[in-house]
């Protein structure tokens, strides 16, 4: 905290408002316990991209160990095993990790911004416009995302980034609702009031002072939509509608369920499945510790105030 | 008087809304590469069978004779017959319905009453052992990836130690006899069993953890300090004043994740082979039954629209506040 | 005797920072039917001393020295179940109703039967009703009202529910804590009236806690103006209100604009409040008082009596000094 007040005058409000909330972040055993587990993940996900590295044998999908033709357990040469035509699992698991950031992720930052921008327009616009987009969202909100995944993959083959886009598409209605109301308190504020009667636009109003106020929130909420975009990519690869082409934590376990390995092959059926939980589980940790820094009231409860 | 203008109002609505869900669904099946004959007439058919059935649905018509056609069929309780069982859909789905609505109230209930017991618990003695000890246990439900859990019961519970059946809702040499309905109902328990686990475990850690930290909130209220000035007890304080509060934002959150559970069933029914909707929706995508995929789809939008009307209707009657 | 004999009392709450001495080193008593008002600004532990005398503080303070006598019985060594069988009964407490003190999906009837009920186990539930509209009446609610919500009552009516609340064991004291604050001033002049009434009529003990004087001086025939966890004067109504001697008490009046002085409107400094947690020895008023002296910084001030009634907690050549 020192170091903070010893920096030049002109330093960056965002620097200083990051600073606090990560000392706040940190302390908070939960918060720091998901912020490991993520980083393990990442590490699997950046180190999948050095398998090729290890030669054609270990290519996750059309790598397949000439000397093994059923599924074998753990050995040297395999770490967890191969599956039942002599495939990787470990390679497959660190591709599986990739994939969850890449589908986790995305997913987020569309359904975020789309639910940012939308949230903030109903919340400032209000009328016609905000009862319409709200009603929209409702609609969304009802919707089963898998049950609609399923039934759109029973029309066209769904490429990773097709089912990246839905989810994405399913998933902004929360988002917005969070960021209207956060939006209609801010609009009420006297120095939005201010702005307005000093002749700033609207599009001024937004971007220069609604935006920077609800972005913290949208951040927070990215972190929750994380976890859902995994399970449902998940869901949908593991009932064998998922990405024929692309590797996944979800087809790792389609693979061992459809060829009948799940009853013999713990250790092919544990790993993808435990990879799924822990990483929705650190990114719900590391939301839960964030909702803390953004919100006092939490803080206070901790402090036993 | 108003319970019930709310209620026509809020049967219109969803009427409006299911009529635009059906109006999508009707151009996606057309704008999906391909001929829609041969999606939605099954190609095994005599050809006069063919023939009929296009007339039937009017694949002979234009785009908008055929979409007036096709609302009429489905009002009229015509969606088509099944590829695979080559028997109408309407007959198969409403089939299908009673095992879904059984497993899926069960487990629903079950776990949203124990969870708010046990969230109001945590939360009454926060910080306690007890509290950590439930928290991170519902923390840990709540993120658990649900086929695999599934997979991971079946293995252990049917599989190694051979307590539970290892899919189905029936044992069928049993019903061949004359068995007495009481040994058909535990019949069906016994093979409801883990089913119900999986979906009892992960929606009781949603539940409890929301049910906790409501409780928490509640807890600061005034009127808890207020009870605790009369001198009522502890009990008596805990669960007719905090957590009569505490449980309305758990209602709504049951209506909101309901799209969710419907997701979790269908998964769980798959896995364990449960002949509900949610398992015909899956074989009839994995098997290009498109008209049976079709109903399946309608029918569990149409029950997760009614079910949030129940649960409005439930908050309304739990907090006197509120009055439509 | 004293109905209520509060004896050195301290009470304290863990902080981050340390030992918070919320109330400290308090004594007063009060008789049978008589009113006491404590006055101050928001801070100085009137509402702790509340809490402590209805052993409703929140889990990180407690009592740290002292006694609290109520008839025989020394509250200060209660447990959970004494107290339990006491609050609501002996003594009890009248909320603010602006702050959510009923609770929203239970009937206002049901509320205030459940005291009742639970004090009176053996009283059938018939009866514990017909004492319920008696005790409505008494406040004036009408009748058909009885079973709303709180939600469909307006802010003065929610008040004299809360009001019927404490009422409804006829106990020997009642604590009121700043019960019309929320209020807008005709509702309050009401609610201040029906608190007088019922005082009068039932003969209970009443302690009114506000920061509002010109309620207290309304409703109390005795006052206690609290600064910093102490009180620093006491006496009754007229004594403080029109000779007040120590210059806590001064400042507090002169903040306290009244406009009939000519025109001549003294605006009050701004004080800063106490540190609660640092107690060095001296005045703790010395930091903000106008008259202080070499003293006061470094040693506590005593007593000083003005009449058989009046007391100031301040030193003789600071009050006598003008």
């Amino acid at each position: 905290m020192k170091n903070t007040k010893n920096r030049p005058e002109n330093k960056n409000h965002y620097v200083e408002r990051f600073t606090k909330g990560w000392a706040i972040y940190i302390k908070n055993p939960m918060g720091k316990a998901g912020l490991i587990i993520l980083l393990i993940f990442m590490l699997m996900a950046i180190a999948s991209f050095f398998v090729p590295l290890l030669g054609p044998v270990y290519d996750p999908m059309t790598g397949a160990d000439p000397n093994i033709t059923y599924s074998t357990g753990p050995s040297f040469q395999h770490w967890l095993g191969t599956d039942f035509i002599g495939r990787d699992l470990f390679v497959q698991l660190l591709e599986g990790a990739k994939v969850a950031f890449i589908v986790g992720l995305s997913c987020a930052f569309i359904s975020v911004v789309l639910g940012t921008a939308i949230g903030m327009i109903s919340g400032y616009a209000g009328g016609i416009i905000d009862t319409l987009l709200m009603r929209v969202a409702d609609i969304f909100m009802v919707l089963p995302s898998l049950v609609i995944l399923l039934i759109l993959a029973s029309l066209w083959e769904l490429s990773i980034w097709v089912i990246i886009f839905i989810i994405a598409i399913m998933r902004w209605p929360s988002v917005s609702r969070i960021i209207r109301s956060q939006t209609l308190s801010l609009k009420s504020r006297p120095f939005i009031e201010a702005s307005r009667v000093a002749g700033a636009s609207n599009f001024r109003i937004i971007f220069k002072h609604i935006m920077p106020n609800v972005l913290p929130l949208a951040f927070l909420y990215m972190t929750f939509r994380v976890t859902s975009a995994i399970l449902v990519e998940a869901a949908l690869s593991f009932l064998g509608f998922g990405d024929p082409g692309q590797v996944s934590w979800g087809m790792m376990l389609q693979w061992v369920w459809s060829s009948g390995h799940m009853f013999q092959a713990p250790y092919w059926l544990l790993p993808p499945g435990i990879c799924i939980s822990l990483l929705t589980l650190s990114f719900y940790m590391l939301g839960r510790a964030m909702d803390e820094v953004l919100d006092p009231r939490l803080r206070k409860e901790g402090e036993g105030e | 008087m108003k319970t019930k203008k709310f209620i026509f109002n809020k049967l219109i609505e969803i009427t409006i809304l299911f009529f635009i869900i059906l109006t999508i669904l009707f151009f996606l099946f057309r704008a999906a590469p391909g001929d829609p004959i041969t999606r939605m007439v099954d190609p095994n058919l005599t050809p006069e069978d063919i023939q009929h059935l296009i007339a039937q649905m009017g694949l002979d018509q234009p785009a908008w004779k055929q979409y007036i056609i096709y609302i009429k069929n489905f009002f009229t309780g015509n969606l088509g017959h099944s590829f695979h069982y080559g028997a109408p859909v309407s007959s198969i789905i409403l089939n299908r319905m009673p095992c879904t609505i059984l497993l899926f109230t069960t487990s629903t209930l079950l776990a949203a009453f124990v969870g708010v017991f046990l969230g109001k618990i945590a939360a009454w003695k926060k910080g306690s052992r007890l509290d950590n000890f439930l928290s991170i246990g519902a923390l840990l439900c709540h993120t658990l990836f649900i086929p695999w859990f599934a997979l991971l019961v079946l293995w252990i519970l049917a599989y190694k130690v051979g307590w539970f059946p290892l899919g189905g809702i029936i044992s069928p040499e049993l019903w061949i006899w004359d068995t007495s309905i009481f040994i058909k109902v535990l019949d069906v328990l016994h093979h409801m069993f883990l089913p119900l686990l999986t979906l009892f475990i992960i929606h009781l850690g949603s539940y409890l953890l929301l049910m906790r930290s409501s409780m928490l909130g509640v807890i600061k209220e005034e009127y808890i300090i207020t009870a605790r000035a009369k001198g009522l007890s502890d009990k008596v304080i805990r669960d007719k004043h905090a957590a009569r509060n505490a449980a309305l934002p758990v209602i709504t959150s049951v209506g909101l994740s309901l799209a969710f559970s419907i997701n979790g069933g269908a998964l769980t029914e798959q896995i364990f082979t449960w002949p509900g909707i949610g398992r015909e929706l899956i074989f009839a995508v994995s098997n290009n039954d498109y008209p049976l995929a079709q109903a399946c789809f309608l029918l569990i939008t149409a029950v997760v629209l009614i079910a949030n009307l129940i649960v409005d209707l439930l908050y309304a009657y739990m907090d006197p506040r509120i009055k439509y | 005797m004293a109905l209520l004999r509060v004896e050195n009392l301290s009470v304290g709450y863990k902080s981050k920072h340390g030992l918070i001495h919320a109330v400290n080193n308090i004594s007063f008593s009060i008789e049978k039917g008589r009113s006491l008002g404590f006055v101050g600004e928001s801070g100085c532990g009137k509402t702790t001393l509340g809490m402590t005398l209805m052993g409703l503080l929140p889990e990180n303070a407690s009592i740290l020295q002292g006694d609290i006598f109520f008839n025989d019985d020394n509250l200060a060594g209660f447990n959970d179940e004494k107290w339990r069988t006491f609050r609501g009964k002996e003594i009890s407490m009248i909320f603010q109703a602006a702050m959510n003190a009923l609770n929203p999906v239970i009937r206002v009837d049901e509320q205030i039967a459940e005291v009742i009920a639970i004090h009176n186990p053996q009283m059938p539930r018939t009866q514990v009703f017909d004492q319920v509209k008696k005790i409505f009446d008494l406040v004036e609610i009408p009748e058909d009202r009885l079973r709303d919500f709180p939600h469909q009552y307006s802010g003065g009516m929610k008040q004299r529910a809360i009001i019927a609340m404490a009422l409804a064991c006829a106990p020997k004291l009642i604590i009121a804590d700043e019960p019309t604050t929320a209020l807008d001033v005709i509702v309050q002049d009401q609610i201040l009236k029906e608190i007088k009434k019922i005082q009068t009529a039932l003969n209970t003990s009443l302690i009114f806690i506000s920061h509002d004087i010109a309620v207290v001086a309304d409703v109390c025939r005795d006052i206690c103006v609290m600064y910093g966890g102490q009180i620093v004067e006491k006496g009754n109504r007229e004594e403080v209100f029109q000779s007040p001697r120590h210059p806590y008490t001064r400042s507090l009046l002169e903040s306290f604009l009244t406009l009939d002085s000519n025109g001549d409107i003294k605006v009050p400094e701004i004080r800063e409040s106490p540190d609660l947690i640092t107690i060095t020895g001296g005045c703790s008023f010395a930091a903000s008082c106008k008259k202080k002296c070499e003293k006061c910084e470094n040693r506590n001030p005593g007593w000083v009596n003005l009449s058989s009634t009046h007391q100031a907690l301040c030193f003789e050549e600071v009050i006598h000094k003008d």
